[in-house]
């Protein structure tokens, strides 16, 4: 009885022990579960995720630049930065066929040095230094924006402390081939110049990111990968540009603007009828693979769109085709050409060199390129009948290229003008104008008096093929398409009968030109010895196809319009060989020129 | 132990309407074998039967539980499997659009018009920049015919191209990989050396693809 009475007792001590025993531990799980899921979940799940999910970003391709061919003038293309972390750079082992074998960071260093074109000491002394500025340094770069091949050398050493970032960069695969055009961006990526910096928002991609979850071993979790954001590409921007041409072009102007020590040229070839731009070259030029290349900032862009100047007897065809449009004159309009003209308002008119009165038609004093007898035709408009003409030619306003930064060039309002500017607007002095602007006169009076846009850019062309942002190809008539022709047949005799028509003769072709010979202004209100010398004109003259017109500023070992011609030449035969442009058929009309 | 049942039970329900009896008297009848006595139990009516799950629905149900576990098993390993094999597929798509990008890099490079016109040049091309014309309405022959006298392009490419450093000339095969044999650079020397030669007689090795062009012979 006695036992029996101990031995409930105990069991029923044991089993209130027990009881309270698994109340503690129940009550502790209870505790840590609360803390685990309640108190400390969202912590402790970001860090498992931290643990096997990884973030990386999906790089969008910025546009390609092309020219009308679909040749890529501006790509994009992966590079690598190869970086390294300075604390973890210790010597390690390498196994090899030969067995393992110890790298000590100096030969690792060397040999990474001797792939990306340092010294292994220059990489120590990377190394070195980023632990002086902070002992605990993860993260130096060794290089930037190397290209596959280097970026597979450097990955096969396998060096454990060499860390490798992507990167898009900018390829220009033409060198400097419209690199005045196409402009160029920073290493960061940043558009900087050009069609990059104009075109902006065609090219410009957008990146995105994708988070996907990774084993232990580093190989993605079937069914993990989230985009989170998708990577837009950029657009691609069609230009009206022909590479090959471009690059002839460039070429032509490069040798001779060295040839005659010009300060710099333009050359711009156009398009009678579209106003497309087939070439635009500037000398100095730019290789925006090698920005640094060329020393001089200004020489980094494109003068045809961004410089403008006096262009000189260029203009008088402006004149000239004003003249005949308001029926104040014909082609056969007799003047008489004396050396100095002084209207009576002031107004003190010289020609280049000295000559006895010259009897001279409308035709004539284009061939002689009068500005006395200029004068003595532009002053049967009014001064806003003129400054009407050439607001309509386009001058004093942008281009429709869409070029960054273009100059508008200066041209003052009618009633501003002074006397002297009142005369020396008619044959191109005291308003200035870019080459394109004068491109574009010459297109409008070959384009039977319709002047098209001014069209650089195609458009723009979207990831599904589509076009965007195409330019308006709408023509405004400015002159009468007879007043166009009239002044078309005086340019022939021009090119016919100047002291030039040896030297850019295009045989088999009828063309039309003009030079001009403008002093330059020195920016401070007066003139500078250098001249500004400039041919332009347009081929087939019968049934016009391209407008050539090229400048040169300052060629100080040849001072004269003969410093353009031989380019003006050799870029017109080019572009009627390569065009298959027909050659003419009829001579031209002789016209007189004298009197 | 079912089986016993089903045994014991059998003769049971057989000879219950030999007997007749609606009280089932022949289970209480003492005039049964002893033996058959102890295994007299309760018996479950036929619905009750029915109801009772039999042990083959439990098997079956354990093996297809196995089945799915076994499935669901080789299915992960397969998914798993199929990771890495998606990785290491991913791993040389990536390897191989590398080598894609990269020799497209290369081949737009040489198609450049520097490059272009330099490697024509050093094989002995000379670009005409005196185009004659000859119309057949009238058979009229428009402009100087005049032989070709050296290319328009000049000695040297005045067009730079930062790309082409270190791209050696076609002329100038395996021996000078990238010592400084240039587009650009050796475009001044291979002018110096092949601008006295006329294009008849090229002294400078002529590669394969100047030596396999067909030469017309007129007599």
């Amino acid at each position: 009885m006695g036992v029996s009475a101990r031995s409930t007792r105990s069991g029923k001590r044991r089993i209130a022990i027990t009881v309270v025993l698994l109340f503690a531990i129940v009550a502790l799980f209870v505790v840590r579960l609360v803390d685990i899921q309640v108190v400390r979940a969202d912590t402790l799940s970001a860090d498992s995720l931290g643990n096997r999910s990884v973030e990386q970003p999906i790089y969008g391709s910025r546009g390609d630049i092309v020219d009308a061919n679909g040749v890529v003038l501006a790509g994009t293309v992966m590079r690598y930065n190869i970086t390294l972390s300075p604390r973890n750079a210790v010597e390690f082992t390498r196994k090899t066929a030969a067995g393992d074998q110890t790298v000590t960071v100096a030969q690792a260093a060397a040999e990474v040095g001797a792939i990306t074109g340092q010294t292994g000491d220059a990489i120590l002394a990377i190394i070195s230094s980023s632990l002086a500025a902070d002992p605990a340094s993860d993260y130096a770069i060794v290089t930037k924006a190397v290209d596959v091949s280097v970026f597979r050398a450097v990955d096969a050493l396998e060096i454990p402390w060499i860390y490798f970032e992507k990167k898009p960069g900018r390829v220009y695969p033409d060198g400097a081939v419209a690199g005045n055009l196409v402009g160029f961006t920073s290493s960061e990526g940043e558009a900087q110049a050009g069609l990059e910096l104009g075109q902006d928002s065609c090219l410009a991609s957008t990146n995105g990111t994708e988070t996907y979850e990774k084993g232990a071993d580093g190989v993605r979790l079937p069914q993990s990968t989230v985009t989170e954001k998708a990577a837009v590409d950029g657009g691609d921007v069609v230009t009206t540009i022909d590479s090959d041409l471009e690059w002839f072009v460039q070429q032509a102007l490069a040798k001779q603007a060295q040839a005659t020590g010009a300060a710099w040229g333009t050359v711009v070839v156009q398009e009678v009828k579209t106003g497309k731009l087939v070439a635009v070259a500037d000398y100095p030029s730019v290789d925006p693979n090698n920005v640094n290349g060329t020393a001089n900032p200004d020489d980094r862009g494109s003068r045809a769109f961004t410089a403008s100047f006096e262009p000189g007897s260029t203009f008088k065809a402006l004149t000239a085709a004003s003249v005949l449009d308001a029926g104040k004159a014909t082609v056969g309009t007799q003047v008489v050409a004396p050396y100095r003209y002084l209207p009576g308002n002031g107004a003190n008119i010289n020609d280049s060199s000295g000559h006895a009165d010259l009897h001279l038609t409308l035709t004539g004093v284009l061939i002689e390129s009068s500005n006395t007898g200029m004068s003595k035709f532009g002053e049967l408009l009014t001064d806003k009948q003129r400054y009407d003409y050439m607001t309509k030619f386009g001058l004093g306003t942008e281009t429709e290229a869409g070029f960054p930064a273009e100059d508008t060039g200066i041209l003052h309002p009618y009633d501003e003008w002074d006397p002297q500017t009142k005369y020396a607007t008619m044959f191109g002095q005291g308003l200035t104008t870019t080459a394109l602007q004068v491109s574009s006169i010459y297109q409008t009076i070959a384009n039977k008096g319709v002047r098209m846009p001014v069209q650089l850019v195609a458009g723009c062309r979207q990831a599904d093929g589509t076009m965007t942002n195409v330019p308006a190809a709408a023509g405004t008539q400015v002159v009468s398409a007879s007043a166009a022709h009239d002044t078309s047949d005086m340019l022939e005799m021009v090119y016919q009968k100047a002291w030039l028509s040896k030297v850019w003769n295009i045989p088999g072709y009828r063309v039309a030109t003009k030079t001009g010979t403008a002093q330059m202004p020195d920016g401070h209100g007066g003139y500078t010895h250098g001249y500004l010398v400039s041919v332009s004109g347009f081929a087939p003259a019968d049934d016009p196809e391209y407008v050539v017109s090229v400048s040169l500023a300052d060629p100080v070992k040849l001072n004269t319009s003969a410093a353009p011609a031989p380019i003006f030449q050799e870029v017109m035969s080019q572009v009627l060989k390569k065009y298959r442009a027909v050659p003419s058929g009829a001579p031209a009309p002789a016209l007189p020129g004298t009197w | 132990m079912s089986d016993n049942l089903a045994r014991v039970l059998r003769p049971n329900w057989e000879s219950a309407p030999r007997h007749d009896t609606p009280d089932q008297k022949p289970l209480d009848a003492p005039a049964q074998p002893g033996s058959r006595l102890r295994h007299i139990e309760i018996v479950a009516t036929r619905s009750q039967r029915r109801a009772r799950p039999k042990i083959a629905f439990a098997l079956s149900a354990v093996a297809g539980l196995a089945v799915i576990i076994v499935a669901q098993l080789l299915l992960s390993v397969g998914i798993s499997q199929g990771a890495y094999e998606v990785s290491r597929l991913q791993a040389s798509q990536t390897e191989l659009s590398r080598t894609a990008e990269s020799v497209t890099e290369d081949l737009v490079r040489v198609s450049s018009p520097q490059s272009l016109a330099a490697n024509a040049e050093a094989i002995g091309m000379i670009s005409n920049s005196n185009p004659v014309y000859l119309r057949l309405s009238d058979s009229a022959v428009l402009g100087a015919p005049s032989s070709a006298t050296g290319s328009q392009a000049g000695a040297a490419s005045l067009v730079p191209n930062a790309l082409l450093t270190g791209v050696p000339l076609v002329t100038q095969p395996a021996q000078s990989t990238g010592q400084g044999a240039s587009v650009a650079g050796a475009a001044t020397t291979s002018a110096t050396e092949t601008a006295p030669t006329t294009p008849t007689t090229p002294t400078a090795p002529v590669p394969a693809p100047g030596a396999g062009l067909p030469t017309p012979t007129t007599r």
